[in-house]
């Protein structure tokens, strides 16, 4: 291995890791000098929930395709959301395992090809979303240069991460050199781009669940598909024994 | 472009913006991956399809920007990359209005729909929040919200107004009733309920009052109405100025506090029901010791616990529900309404999206206040028409009078053969008054409660004179009709009726221009005018006018029952002492 490459998957990792923490840590300070909005009242809706089930719903949401309407009626676009994440995570975990736990995938085939497959599948959808971003005029009217670049730098990066995956400097050290560089690229740049909006989900998602829990609102009600627009017909409605009092 | 001279209002917009942020709004302002998983929950964007400036990340955007621009770090560094940009000119914050007022009801369907949890409708209240604060809003917001700060009720009710419609339709209720005791109390002190509606009841729907005093009388209820602080609504929520909000929730609040009412019950408003009840301590700052429910949780508790009895089968048309955004996606009322109505009605159909996925009546956020904006509201109604149509019901019930508002409307312009109506009205219908009461509330005016009254109807449409002219006489009225402004304005000369009823739009004279030269008018000044119209974007040609405004408003068709009710209700309560 040489020493640039050496120097890129250790020094430079850990000094962009470093400046990483300090920004993200500057960052939450930011968000959290905003002051909390405080919800007096007493709860509404289903006696069956609570803020803390609510915040709790909020952040599985995300996990749960048939909550929401969005995610339930774009199945597919939800699967791309969780490949290309999937792929993030496997990406950043090779990027930790190659220059500190090699052992783990050297003469370990099946679990470089998960690692491979994953990645390159995350690496697909990062072309699909590039796609769709130029090509929907509603998806292009939203769009930033950030948002081209954020998508365009992780998808180029996922190839070089699979391409790294087995760990093979002796083979050439062109992809595992431009896999760390653009790690250490991405991990200084994502605190200023949209990609730090992981950063921001836990907060966003807890503020909204806790309020809509306090308000009865999630976890959100099945909205119930009538009989009659299959049958034709007229359903009777049933006097549904529920809830709460407000 | 920083170097750009910024105007005073833009400035301000930006000052304001900092004190008004708050954790969760720079939250979903920093938080946006534009993604466009929120762009098809709205229905602005279903009905004008291709066209992206009505998507929520979109219209979220025009502001985010200017956060960006003044309070994130890659926007004030490198804005183009973000696209964060300021705001420098009154042009663009009138822009800035067109898309806050004009293209989002506040619904919240976006909200729900988005997996960062972005709250657009909370971002999109505060930007009116920012405009209002400079003067920048439509001019029906403005209206309104001076009348709610200064006679204390959106529609400028006055108290005298209020307190004399509650006593009609108390006496109404005694003489139908036969029983004293169901009279309305005012200011009763230590009662179990303080009921408190919205305006809309005393100045268009007065029936949903009497419905709700035969209900509470029905259920033995110890109950009074306020003489003040008895408007739940709240434009302060349309019009995102929290301290209007506080201030008027304060009202009720401290009138609650002062006879020492146990709970307040709101009238079916979901937006009066959602400031009230959930936005109203926030905003107010206050925390009160009575409890605040919804009347149609009252209701259903009366039933529940048998403490009142109902025929369902008195409600024989199918019936379809339709949540109120802010009944349902804001304060998470579902299932109550739907057990009150499988109670009460005979053929309930439920509306599909329905709940927390329901689509807004589009006349949500004050729409119905914004005439600038109604072809794009009725635009975007297609969506609900679309949802209504597909029930097959005869009726939609909403508990709220925003929604029955806007439900109309739309049902008037996608000519959908079904009325709207609300759960106090199908409870009312279906009650059964054991013992002290033999008799159910009456369908129809007693003949001749007109009698010896003069009624002028100026309308251009043949069958709406016929129908019109019909249902007044057979009440007992001498009627007279005119086909134009001209001519009507002749006939109240020679005539001098005791009630004019007036169309707005007329070949020649339109009915503004008649109404202003009546009001102008001193022989005729005094004569009443019920404005009754199938244009309700026209109101303004009404109510901008300087001179005082017409005594009823009624929208086409109108049904027989509310014809009279109006009619009686203007030449009665008004103090008129011509007849009776
Ligand atoms: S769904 Fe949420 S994150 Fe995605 S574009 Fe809409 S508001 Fe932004
Ligand atoms: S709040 Fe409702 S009207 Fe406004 S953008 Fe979201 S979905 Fe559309």
């Amino acid at each position: 291995m040489s020493g640039l490459l050496h120097f890129a998957e250790h020094r430079l990792q850990e000094a962009a890791l470093i400046f990483m923490a300090l920004v993200y840590t500057k960052r939450i300070l930011w968000l959290l000098k905003f002051p909390a909005g405080k919800e007096r009242q007493a709860p509404t809706g289903s006696r069956d929930t609570t803020k803390r089930k609510g915040i709790l719903y909020s952040w599985a949401i995300v996990g749960m395709p048939w909550a929401m309407e969005s995610t339930r009626t774009r199945f597919f676009t939800y699967v791309q959301f969780v490949v290309f994440h999937v792929g993030v995570t496997a990406a950043i975990a090779l990027s930790f395992i190659i220059p500190y736990l090699p052992g783990l995938i050297e003469n370990n085939d099946t679990l470089v090809r998960v690692f491979q497959v994953v990645i390159w599948a995350a690496c697909a959808v990062g072309c699909m979303r590039i796609v769709r971003r130029i090509v929907d005029p509603y998806m292009r009217a939203i769009s930033s240069p950030d948002d081209y670049f954020s998508l365009v730098l992780l998808t180029v990066w996922f190839a070089f991460a699979a391409l790294s995956a087995p760990n093979r400097p002796d083979q050439g050290e062109g992809p595992l050199l431009a896999y760390f560089i653009l790690t250490a690229f991405f991990l200084i740049y994502v605190p200023f781009s949209k990609i730090s909006h992981y950063l921001y989900y836990p907060f966003t998602r807890f503020y909204f669940g806790r309020s809509m829990g306090h308000r009865g609102v999630f976890p959100i009600p099945k909205s119930v598909k009538p009989a009659f627009r299959e049958a034709a017909a007229p359903v009777q409605a049933e006097a549904t024994a529920t809830t709460s009092s407000h | 472009m920083e170097a750009m001279q910024r105007s005073y209002k833009a400035q301000k917009v930006i000052d304001r913006m900092a004190k008004k942020l708050n954790r969760q709004i720079a939250g979903s302002l920093a938080a946006c991956v534009h993604c466009g998983m929120c762009t098809e929950s709205c229905h602005y964007v279903l009905a004008n399809p291709g066209d992206p400036t009505y998507a929520p990340a979109y219209k979220a955007d025009r502001v985010r920007k200017i956060f960006k621009r003044h309070f994130d770090w890659t926007g004030r560094v490198i804005p183009w990359w973000v696209k964060a940009d300021s705001v420098y000119t009154d042009e663009e914050l009138e822009e800035l209005k067109d898309i806050a007022f004009g293209k989002c009801t506040n619904c919240r369907r976006c909200s729900l729909n988005c997996p960062m949890g972005v709250d657009f409708a909370v971002v999109n209240r505060m930007t009116r929040g920012l405009l209002v604060h400079v003067g920048i809003m439509p001019k029906g917001v403005a209206v309104v919200s001076k009348d709610q700060w200064e006679i204390g009720n959106q529609m400028g009710v006055l108290k005298e107004d209020y307190l004399d419609t509650i006593q009609w339709m108390s006496e109404e209720l005694v003489d139908t009733l036969g029983d004293p005791g169901a009279a309305i109390p005012i200011d009763k002190n230590g009662c179990a309920v303080m009921y408190t509606i919205n305006p809309r009841e005393v100045k268009y729907d007065p029936r949903t009052i009497s419905d709700a005093a035969k209900i509470f009388y029905a259920a033995e209820e110890s109950w009074t109405m306020p003489s003040e602080g008895w408007d739940m609504t709240n434009f302060g929520l349309f019009s995102g100025d929290d301290e209007l909000g506080g201030a008027v929730a304060r009202r009720v609040f401290e009138k609650a506090a002062e006879i020492r009412a146990k709970c307040v019950v709101m009238s079916e408003c979901g937006h009066g029901y959602r400031s009230t009840r959930c936005e109203g301590q926030n905003w107010a700052g206050m925390d009160v010791q009575f409890e605040m429910e919804s009347s149609v949780v009252t209701m259903l508790r009366y039933l529940r616990d048998g403490r009142i009895k109902v025929d369902r089968s008195k409600n024989t048309l199918p019936v379809t529900y339709h949540d109120s955004c802010n009944n349902a996606r804001s304060c998470g009322m579902f299932e109550e309404p739907r057990e009150l109505l499988g109670l009460v009605a005979a053929d309930f159909r439920e509306m599909y999206p329905n709940r927390a996925e329901n689509y807004c009546c589009t006349g949500g956020g004050g729409a119905m206040s914004m005439s600038e904006y109604t072809p794009q509201r009725l635009k975007s109604a297609k969506v609900k028409a679309d949802q209504l149509r597909a029930t097959g019901a005869k009726v939609v019930v909403t508990s709220c009078h925003n929604c029955v508002d806007g439900l109309t409307d739309l049902i008037r312009h996608y000519k959908l053969d079904m009325k709207v109506t609300q759960l106090v009205n199908l409870v009312a219908d279906a009650l059964v008054v054991e013992k002290r009461v033999a008799v159910p509330v009456p369908k129809a005016v007693p003949v001749a409660a007109l009698a010896g009254r003069t009624i002028l109807v100026i309308d251009d449409e043949p069958d709406v004179r016929a129908f019109l002219t019909a249902v007044l006489e057979d009440n007992g009225a001498k009627v007279v009709t005119a086909a134009d402004g001209d001519e009507g304005l002749a006939l109240a000369r020679k005539e001098k009726p005791d009630l004019v009823t007036l169309d707005i739009s007329m070949p020649g004279k339109d009915g503004g221009k008649v109404f202003e030269a009546m009001r102008r008018d001193p022989d005729l000044r005094s004569i009443r005018v019920c404005v009754i119209t199938g244009r309700p974007e026209l109101r303004k040609l009404i109510y901008e006018r300087p001179v005082p405004p017409p005594e009823g408003y009624l929208d086409k068709p109108v049904s027989e029952e509310t014809l009279l009710t109006n009619v009686r209700k203007i030449l009665e309560v008004a103090g008129d002492q011509k007849a009776h």
